[in-house]
């Protein structure tokens, strides 16, 4: 075996050598043959002679002998590779084409295996991810439209749990060891250093390092002993990013203290850069579940059994699946979870932690991504196949020579399929590496930021097996790509085989391949299009327009502000803000987020006791709707004289109002909001922020002042310019009526729906890039097979013109060949497009009705880019002098 | 010029003409093709055409090895040797051939 290996080894690689061993061996053994002959007496010449005819030819020998060596196939492919090369740099621009083509489209694939494997595969950057798991509490959601109870569970979440039942757990599951308790997303006000900031940190049970396995960079992690006590134990871990940028990376740091939410810590250690947290947000700082209340404010005690704040993790006990776990861990579940209501945990879940995705429609996104990725492929394998019959149909003469010689007519087209092999490892290796860029920068255009502007790390990186695949992809599309052209060259230029100069001029072939281009060309304009329109319609679009808005979270309640003095701070804001130059008008929301908001329950004086239905729901300020452009249907918005001792007053959607008074009398009802009656004083029109599959929802809204105990609120400021360059301003002015209340997440509305809305402008960066090069490939397409096709043509075309055609028609005759193609293609293209919007409709903001302008748009785009790839060959066809066309020959 | 008969070698047959002929001595190509010819009493006549892809073929399997060394008359010759598992191939094959040829035998003098 080792000897097979070493002689084929030697045959492949020492090929010289052993050539020359051969031939010593053999100029020896005709010696020999010689020399008995020579002693038998016979004459020198005639000796030689003899022996000459005995040992036969040499060079059939040598063949043999080689054949012998086992090493033909990988010597022939070696032949072919020098051929290739030699080939392809005697034709750099062609080279250079193809492997651009397949780099970028290529490229496009490794985006999208990257991007999904980031999303939905990679596990956490710890010792044995694979055991790590989570475990969650599962509840019914609250559920709008009041389905029925079997539909029930399929809206089932995940939730977190509260400290004792984490507890619990923790003490009684067996499946799972060393579970943790941890709250990722803690906003914590922090100084230190003469840093003041709103940083992320993490509320995490003193095993959950060591749950994770991580070693702390300085210092030492939570003993267990400063975890048992509430509000005794004030320590924290930072991250190594603070360490830096607060610390300069200083030991001095251990020991220090931080004051966070208005209570002072001591900085026991530093964690790695490498685990920055189970989601996309890193966490700058750690502090442990006993300090919850400091961390966690949305509850009186954050450590009460009420509380559910805290998500688990655990590792898989050896042995263990997440099948099994999932078995065991309800056995264990608290007794009152088996008496929860809806919205209350009362089932567990024990799932994979794998992948940062945290939005529902990312799944399909990539899906749709993918598809377009494999579609971008399929072009370019079209529109390269072109390039490669009309390269093919241009070396017959070559082949025919090749073939005459006695090369087997697989050998030839072994030949051109290894020349597309070299171009497709190239293009595979090219367009992994321009994928790199490409997710460096989807990570910089649409993974930095939040939509509450917080700082986020996905860190893209490449798998190995990913550039592997997309190698793959690349050397089975240049396989598809030649072999087919390359076959029918061969057959072509047999011998036997008619010339295809004397054949009539038939149609030239790829034309169904140029339609097919030009077809998905159509639909990637379209779809690209349509995404691009949606990503603007988020901003502006459903009856609100927040192109100019303004954002600021005033978060008085981390100062435990009591309600009036945080109201009474607010009003002075709001007043000041208005005041200042550029600023048109300013509202603000209790509730979630401005255009948004949470849900009450309403219901109609005549109903029953008990009867009662869900809607939307926000307390708003006074200029609400007028700063968000939303446009009132009848009646009025909130003003001043809405004040907690005037009568209670609501405002209701279209929808609402259609849904409860559908004889069109909202206007004056009563309307009970979460019990309390409210007396309708104006219906504004829907503002619709889901996507077009998205049911119109309804809403109520009752005026913020009139909630005594509103503490929190964010802002909604309209600015005459560009809202981005005020919101300096802006903060520095609130700073001026309180130093001291935390203002966070200043943004503009675009910058929010940016992060909100993300996978839209996902899809529109990427669609957009494949709809570019689609058209510019279909494009350079229909040129090269033009031009190809008239050079072709020289002679028929002045024949043609010596028989007295007339040029225009000549011109008429090469543009009318393109546009036919290009234009079914087209056509085609706005029905592929219109099929494709439907799948993808779920990703689709704004209206529908003006869809048909970018089909008809994107395939006249198309049409013209033909046009213009007709133009030279159509030109070049013109000015086909017949007498040189005929002397041609 | 006497020509004797010729026996054109049956298909797997050089391989072990080769390796007998290697079983005293490393000898190079031409002697070996010598000696077969001579021990056969020219009955049995190597082509060069096939000699030298069958070396190649059995230093592949292992069965023999090359080295360089010198020749009668001081050339340069690659000389061929048996290696252990060649000795092993070459029992093998020789206790095969003599029971094919005894049952060959048998076959054709029976009446």
């Amino acid at each position: 075996m080792l000897a097979d290996l070493t002689h084929r080894f030697r045959a492949l690689f020492r090929r010289e050598a052993v050539e020359r061993e051969l031939d010593e061996e053999l100029r020896l053994h005709l010696e020999h043959e010689t020399g008995t002959r020579l002693a038998a007496g016979m004459p020198r010449e005639e000796a030689a002679r003899q022996a000459r005819l005995a040992v036969g030819g040499f060079d059939q020998i040598k063949e043999a002998h080689r054949d012998a060596r086992g090493v033909r196939a990988i010597e022939s492919i070696l032949q072919d590779l020098r051929y290739g090369a030699r080939t392809l740099r005697h034709t750099p621009l062609f080279a250079v084409t193809s492997v651009m083509t397949l780099a970028l489209s290529t490229a496009a694939l490794a985006t999208v295996l990257t991007l999904a494997h980031t999303l939905f595969v990679r596990r956490l950057p710890v010792p044995r991810a694979e055991e790590v798991v989570a475990v969650s509490g599962t509840r019914i959601r609250w559920n709008p439209d009041r389905v029925a109870v079997r539909d029930a569970e399929r809206l089932r979440t995940l939730g977190p749990v509260s400290y004792p039942d984490y507890v619990s757990f923790r003490d009684r599951a067996t499946t799972v060891t060393g579970l943790a308790a941890h709250y990722p997303t803690a906003p914590l006000f922090v100084s230190a250093n003469g840093n003041v900031k709103e940083i992320n940190g993490a509320v995490v049970s003193a095993n959950f390092f060591r749950l994770l396995g991580l070693e702390p960079v300085s210092g030492r992690f939570f003993h267990d002993a400063e975890d048992r006590v509430p509000d005794r134990d004030r320590v924290a871990v930072i991250s190594s990013n603070l360490w830096r940028s607060w610390f300069a990376a200083s030991p001095g740091a251990i020991g220090s203290h931080v004051r966070i939410n208005s209570v002072d810590f001591t900085v026991v250690g530093v964690a790695s850069s490498e685990f920055v947290g189970t989601t996309p947000i890193p966490i700058e700082i750690y502090i442990p579940t006993m300090m919850l209340r400091v961390g966690y404010r949305w509850c009186d005690d954050a450590l009460a059994a009420d509380c559910a704040a805290l998500q688990m993790i655990g590792r898989l006990a050896p042995g263990q699946t997440l099948a099994s776990a999932a078995a065991e861990l309800p056995t264990v579940m608290p007794e009152a979870w088996r008496h929860a209501r809806a919205g209350e945990n009362s089932g567990v879940a024990v799932t994979d932690l794998r992948g940062m995705s945290e939005d529902d429609n990312e799944p399909r996104l990539v899906a749709i991504l993918a598809g377009v990725a494999i579609l971008l492929l399929a072009v370019c394998c079209a529109n390269l196949a072109g390039l490669s019959s009309a390269q093919s149909a241009a070396r017959a003469g070559e082949f025919a020579v090749r073939l005459s010689l006695g090369a087997g007519p697989g050998r030839v087209v072994r030949q051109l399929a290894t020349e597309w092999v070299m171009l497709g490892a190239a293009g595979g290796m090219a367009g992994v590496l321009l994928a790199r860029a490409f997710t460096s920068l989807l990570a910089a255009a649409f993974f930095a930021a939040d939509d509450e502007g917080h700082p986020l790390r996905y860190a893209f990186g490449q798998t190995p097996a990913i550039g592997w695949l997309t190698i793959g992809a690349a050397l089975v599309a240049a396989l598809v790509i030649s072999v087919g052209p390359a076959i029918s060259a061969v057959r072509r230029a047999a011998p036997g085989a008619a010339t295809p100069r004397f054949t009539a001029p038939r149609r030239w072939t790829g034309a169904w391949l140029l339609g097919a281009q030009a077809t998905a060309a159509v639909a990637m304009v379209a779809l690209a299009a349509l995404f691009a329109v949606s990503a603007q319609a988020m901003v502006s679009g459903g009856n609100y327009d927040g192109s100019h808005l303004a954002l600021l979270r005033l978060r008085p309640r981390l100062l435990k502000y009591p309600p009036e003095r945080a109201q009474r701070f607010q009003r002075e804001v709001v007043e000041r803000l208005a005041a200042l130059p550029s600023v048109e008008s300013v509202s603000l929301v209790g509730i979630g987020a401005v255009l948004d908001g949470g849900a009450a329950a309403i219901a109609l004086p005549v109903w029953t006791a008990g009867q009662q239905a869900r809607a939307r729901f926000n307390e708003i300020g006074p200029r609400y709707f007028a700063t968000l452009q939303t446009p009132i249907v009848s009646g009025r918005e909130f003003d001043d004289t809405d004040l907690p001792r005037s009568p209670h007053v609501a405002i209701v959607n279209e929808t609402l109002a259609a849904r409860l008074w559908p004889d069109g009398r909202a206007l004056g009802a009563t309307l009970l909001v979460n019990a309390t009656p409210h007396r309708i004083v104006g219906i504004v029109r829907d503002i619709r922020l889901g996507s077009r599959t998205a049911p119109s929802e309804s809403w109520v809204y009752t005026p913020f002042w009139q909630n005594t105990e509103e503490i929190d609120s964010r802002l909604a400021i309209r600015i005459g310019g560009d809202p981005a360059a005020m919101l300096p301003a802006l903060v520095r002015e609130v700073n001026r009526v309180d130093r001291d209340v935390p203002i966070s997440e200043p943004m503009t509305m675009p910058m929010r729906m940016a992060g909100l809305k993300r996978p839209v402008r996902i899809g529109a960066a990427f669609v957009g890039y494949a709809a570019a090069l689609a058209v510019l490939l279909t494009g350079v397409g229909l040129f090269g097979t033009l031009s190809f096709a008239v050079a072709r043509r020289t002679r028929e075309i002045g024949i043609r013109m010596a028989l007295g055609a007339a040029r225009a028609r000549i011109v008429g005759a090469i543009v009318r060949d393109g546009l036919v193609v290009v234009g079914s293609g087209a056509v085609a293209g706005i029905a592929a497009a219109v099929a494709t919007t439907r799948v993808v409709r779920h990703l689709l903001y704004g209206s529908a009705a003006a869809d048909w302008l970018y089909f008809v748009g994107a395939a006249a785009l198309v049409v013209l880019v033909g046009l213009c790839a007709c133009v030279v060959p159509a030109r070049r066809a013109a000015g086909v002098e017949p007498i040189v066309a005929l002397r041609c020959e | 010029m006497s020509e004797s008969p010729k026996i054109d070698l049956p298909q797997g047959t050089l391989d072990l003409l080769i390796l007998k002929s290697l079983a005293l001595e490393p000898q190079h190509g031409w002697a070996i093709s010598d000696r077969i010819q001579q021990i056969s009493k020219d009955a049995l006549r190597v082509q060069q055409g096939s000699l030298y892809p069958a070396l190649h073929r059995l230093e592949r399997k292992g069965w023999i090895k090359a080295e360089w060394g010198a020749s009668e008359n001081n050339r340069k010759a690659k000389f061929y040797a048996l290696t252990r598992s060649g000795r092993k191939q070459l029992d093998a094959q020789a206790g095969a051939w003599r029971a094919l040829a005894a049952a060959m035998a048998l076959l054709l003098d029976a009446h």
